[in-house]
């Protein structure tokens, strides 16, 4: 069944994809922004007033999601103004250079990656060092941006543990294993987690038998009202 | 691609059977075989050796390297060195689980190729989880692996080149300017 379904995947870049749903689930998320100018008969919607009337007075605090963020969001004219959440900000992204495997991304996520990646779209000028804590937490380093030392050796930590855990752990409850994992890297397990299966398969033979489909399975027995009506 | 694809590709090898039938030359697409002699041996693919060993029309004979002095000579050297090394066969997984399941009582000590081939297998994931490893941590863009066997490739490559994607993606956000914005109103 999985062989015939191509879902589209997430963009993980400064564009999202238009169909994926997980960039859809991923653009949900809030926002921490400030309100530059005043937003008239918009306070119901950000709870913030009773009438429809009301209008939001400019520098009050919003929670918005992303996508509706990108949307108002000019450097020329300004609408609202964007702050960064506070996983991206200095203070993590410290602890991301001193160890990424220690954070839990599900929880601070769960779409670690192409949320900030997004959020490059507001040029903060944060931008380049929010860039390369995202890449230095999947494991690689580019060129240090800022003075900071960073050793290497703690980029790739959370690749390699990804790497071993999927290829190692066979026949074994993962769900531990992919607790702390941002979704995009759980795709990446559940990638490698099949390359060690099917491997594993062909070698016990069971490749070769030929087994009923899945989906013949799900159907079950119908009964002969059910097929009728 | 699966492994059963990568084992359909294996089954082209030549191996050598004797067989214990007579028949003239066969003319197959992609090449002629035989002709066929009671005990004189000739070389077949492994395909039709294994559907005539299962019809007892022939004995296998065990290719040249797997013999358990040359495997772990093989093994120890690959214990040894760094880098992958050179192989007795492009498909010496397949060739071993195929030749073993089939036609074990043809080849002596079939266990202990069957181990010593398992033990090869595994020094050399582990020394390609290791590569990998270090390939992400240098900022490599390429690399050359002249010396792995499809059947390795195949079981990491999916997730290699999927969390080599993954970082490409997150390397080009850095680099400004590039990419359209979002919609202007």
């Amino acid at each position: 069944m999985s062989e015939a379904y191509f879902p589209v995947g997430p963009g993980l870049g400064m564009e999202e994809n238009f169909l994926s749903l997980d960039d859809i689930l991923m653009s949900q998320e809030k926002l921490p922004g400030r309100a530059e100018s005043a937003l008239p008969r918009l306070a119901v919607l950000m709870g913030q007033g009773a009438s429809s009337a009301e209008s939001v007075p400019e520098g009050s605090k919003l929670e918005i999601p992303l996508w509706l963020a990108k949307g108002l969001h000019d450097s020329k004219r300004r609408i609202i103004s964007v702050e960064l959440p506070k996983i991206y900000k200095e203070a993590w992204r410290t602890v991301f250079s001193a160890d990424a495997n220690v954070v839990d991304l599900h929880k601070m996520g769960p779409y670690y990656y192409g949320f900030g990646s997004q959020l490059l779209n507001f040029e903060n000028p944060e931008n380049p060092e929010i860039a390369q804590t995202i890449l230095q937490a999947t494991g690689v380093a580019v060129l240090p941006v800022s003075d900071s030392v960073c050793s290497p050796q703690t980029f790739v930590a959370r690749f390699r543990r990804i790497m071993d855990s999927s290829q190692n752990a066979y026949n074994e409850d993962t769900s531990a294993l992919v607790a702390r994992l941002d979704e995009l890297e759980r795709a990446l397990f559940q990638v490698g987690q099949k390359g060690l299966n099917d491997f594993q398969c062909w070698e016990k033979g069971q490749a070769s038998q030929i087994t009923a489909s899945s989906l013949v399975q799900n159907y079950g027995k119908r009964k002969l009202t059910e097929v009728d009506g | 691609m699966e492994p059963a694809e990568v084992e359909f590709l294996a089954e082209k090898e030549l191996v050598t059977i004797v067989p214990n039938f007579s028949l003239d030359r066969i003319h197959l697409i992609g090449g002629d075989l035989g002709p066929f002699n009671p005990g004189l041996p000739v070389e077949v693919p492994v395909w039709l050796a294994i559907n005539l060993k299962q019809r007892q029309k022939c004995r296998l004979i065990p290719p040249e390297w797997m013999d358990v002095g040359k495997l772990e000579e093989i093994r120890d050297q690959e214990r040894k060195e760094d880098t992958f090394t050179p192989m007795p066969s492009p498909y010496y997984m397949e060739l071993t689980k195929l030749l073993l399941n089939y036609a074990s009582d043809n080849i002596p000590r079939a266990d202990e190729i069957r181990t010593l081939v398992k033990d090869t297998w595994d020094t050399r994931m582990a020394k390609l989880r290791l590569s990998a490893d270090s390939f992400v941590r240098q900022q490599e863009a390429h690399a050359k692996l002249d010396n792995l066997t499809l059947m390795e490739i195949n079981t990491a490559g999916t997730f290699l080149t999927q969390a080599l994607d993954h970082m490409y993606k997150l390397r080009t956000n850095l680099q400004p300017g590039e990419g359209s914005h979002s919609q202007e109103f």
